[in-house]
């Protein structure tokens, strides 16, 4: 069983169709991310899964549909919308209280206690919602949807305004948790975050996915993406014949750009050839977000 | 069913947080009205033997105030919980649509019951007037919020922004409400106005709801009972569909 299955599922906002005939699954234990540019349909997905909208197509989180057997689909599911949302009337901890309330949960006064300290809103636990900021609202989101304790965990650029150190923090969190057995969906737009967390990605541009694979896969095939290697040579000398891909010399650093990382031995030769002496060698992997790039523009 | 009664208890903090504005506003409005009216008009004629003016505005104005917030808080709690978005955490949970439609209706009867209570305590001494029939009392009570509830949900659904709502309620339901026999008997308007007046659903509520103190109605107290049953029913299912299908709420 998946914790995850999305079969087909199609999402069409009058004339416009957002999600088109899309498929994956996300096995337990995953740490997926789902990525896209802005408008790529990742929200409408999301919101598909979580009961929010209507769509085409089947979707189960932890093996129950989510139109047929919505009760328990939704006992296995915690969602941080993308949407900030808080109620007007009710403080940090009677939010909490409230949403435990919502999935018949009424006595986990220390679960609350340890989400609340986890997101760092614990001298705030008895303000008003409206006296938070937008960073600290956001992190309430996080916890409500962590109150009872779902298999699957849906985030929906949870880090989205919250400041670099808290970002950290919180992402140690979800680590924990995912550690614990949770199963862990996200997106955002910080790729440095997916890089470091995620072992499973799926790309969708326009309601279409146009990658899917691991995150080891895809580092492979980096190697077959321009990058760039910055040679330090002792005296500044270089080879005349390659004058041409230097696209940036500092001193006796030179920067040259290469389609692929093949080319880096030929190169070395040619510089063995001329004489020259080099000191360091530093070559720049491309980055996810590189890859990611290089996909939308297939 | 645990769900039901948190989304419930829920609604009724919020409206019991801001009591100033929902209990005690609504009270003072009716003592202003008894003040002015049953005073004033203490030598009216009612129509109706041993009962002075001001017996009879009593039940007319506790319904008023009834109808009044049950309906302002159905549509206030739904448009809030749409404008803040926080209505997404209600729909995301594990429960139905129709639980959710139940706890925010019952939420918006008991604030009219309490509101209802209040009133009547703030005004009861000024025309003595003592219940006749509980049962009939209870019965407009409730299914008499719960019809103006179930417009207030509906209304706070399909209305995009607080100035359409607040149009519903300034030209449609305030007006309806006011001239449903509150301030007067029906029965003393002439030939056409009266047709007219009868056809106004609020008065068979009123005017059952008086019948509860004063064990006399202007209009057939059985009919009364059939129509304001059958009407809640109708008022509420709609509500409840609208909520089903996620009119306005689900995209
Ligand atoms: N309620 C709606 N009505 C009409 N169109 C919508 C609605 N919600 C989203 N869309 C459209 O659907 C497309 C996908 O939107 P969606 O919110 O899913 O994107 P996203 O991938 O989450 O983007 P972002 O990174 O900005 O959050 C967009 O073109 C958007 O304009
Ligand atoms: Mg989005």
């Amino acid at each position: 069983m998946y914790a995850l299955e999305i079969n087909n599922v199609s999402k069409s906002y009058g004339t416009f169709n957002a999600l088109n005939d899309i498929s994956f699954n996300v096995e337990k234990g995953d740490f997926f991310g789902l990525l896209g540019v802005n408008g790529a349909g990742k929200t409408s997905l999301i919101s598909s899964i979580a009961g929010i909208n209507s769509f085409n197509g089947t979707i189960k989180v932890m093996g129950h549909d989510v139109i047929n057997d919505v009760v328990k689909a939704k006992y296995n599911l915690g969602v941080v919308p993308q949407e900030l949302a808080f109620d007007p009337f009710l403080t940090v901890y009677q939010t909490l209280k409230f949403q435990s309330g919502l999935y018949g949960i009424t006595n986990n006064k220390d679960w609350i206690d340890e989400v609340v300290e986890r997101v760092y809103l614990k001298d705030k636990i008895n303000s008003n919602t409206r006296s938070l900021s937008g960073g600290m609202k956001r992190r309430l989101m996080v916890a409500q949807a962590l109150v009872h304790k779902p298999p699957l965990i849906i985030l929906d650029e949870p880090t989205a305004g919250v400041d670099v150190e808290i970002r950290k923090s919180l992402w140690e969190f979800i680590t924990e948790l995912h550690n614990k057995g949770h199963t862990i969906l996200l997106t955002t737009h910080y790729l440095e975050e997916v890089e470091k967390l995620c072992n499973k990605i799926i790309m969708i541009d326009k309601g279409n996915i146009i990658a899917k694979s691991t995150k080891a896969e895809l580092i492979s095939q980096s190697s077959t993406l321009p990058t760039t290697v910055q040679i330090e040579t002792s005296n500044g000398e270089f080879s005349p014949e390659l004058e041409g891909r230097v696209i940036l010399r500092e001193g006796n650093v030179f920067t040259l750009k290469l389609d692929n990382s093949d080319q880096l031995l030929p190169i070395l030769n040619l510089l063995k050839l001329a004489d020259v002496k080099i000191n360091d060698i530093k070559i720049n992997h491309p980055s996810l977000e590189d890859i990611f790039i290089n996909y939308l523009h297939r | 069913m645990q769900p039901f009664i948190q989304l419930t208890k829920k609604e009724i903090y919020r409206f019991m947080s801001i009591w100033m504005q929902t209990i005690i506003g609504p009270v003072t409005t009716a003592i202003l009205y008894q003040l002015i009216f049953g005073a004033q008009l203490s030598k009216l004629p009612t129509g109706i033997a041993g009962v002075s003016y001001a017996t009879y505005l009593i039940p007319g104005l506790i319904m008023m105030q009834v109808l009044l917030n049950s309906f302002g808080n159905g549509s206030s709690s739904l448009i809030q919980s749409k404008y803040t978005g926080n209505i997404i955490f209600v729909l995301m949970a594990p429960i139905s649509p129709f639980l959710i439609y139940c706890a925010y209706l019952v939420s918006s009867i008991v604030r009219g019951i309490i509101v209802g209570f209040a009133v009547f305590v703030g005004i009861y001494w000024f025309g003595g007037c003592v219940p006749k029939s509980i049962s009939s009392l209870l019965f407009f009570l409730i299914f008499g919020s719960s019809i103006a509830a179930g417009m207030g949900l509906i209304a706070g659904i399909i209305s995009d922004k607080f100035d359409q709502l607040s149009g519903f309620q300034s030209f449609i339901i305030v007006p309806l409400i006011y001239l449903a026999g509150i301030f007067f008997n029906p029965t003393s308007f002439s030939g056409f106005w009266q047709h007219v007046a009868y056809l106004n659903p609020f008065l068979y509520i009123i005017d059952g709801f008086r019948y509860g103190f004063i064990a006399h109605s202007s209009a057939n107290i059985e009919f009364g009972v059939i129509f304001v049953f059958c009407l809640a029913i109708v008022i509420n299912y709609i509500g409840y569909m609208l909520i089903k299908k996620g009119i306005k709420i689900k995209h």
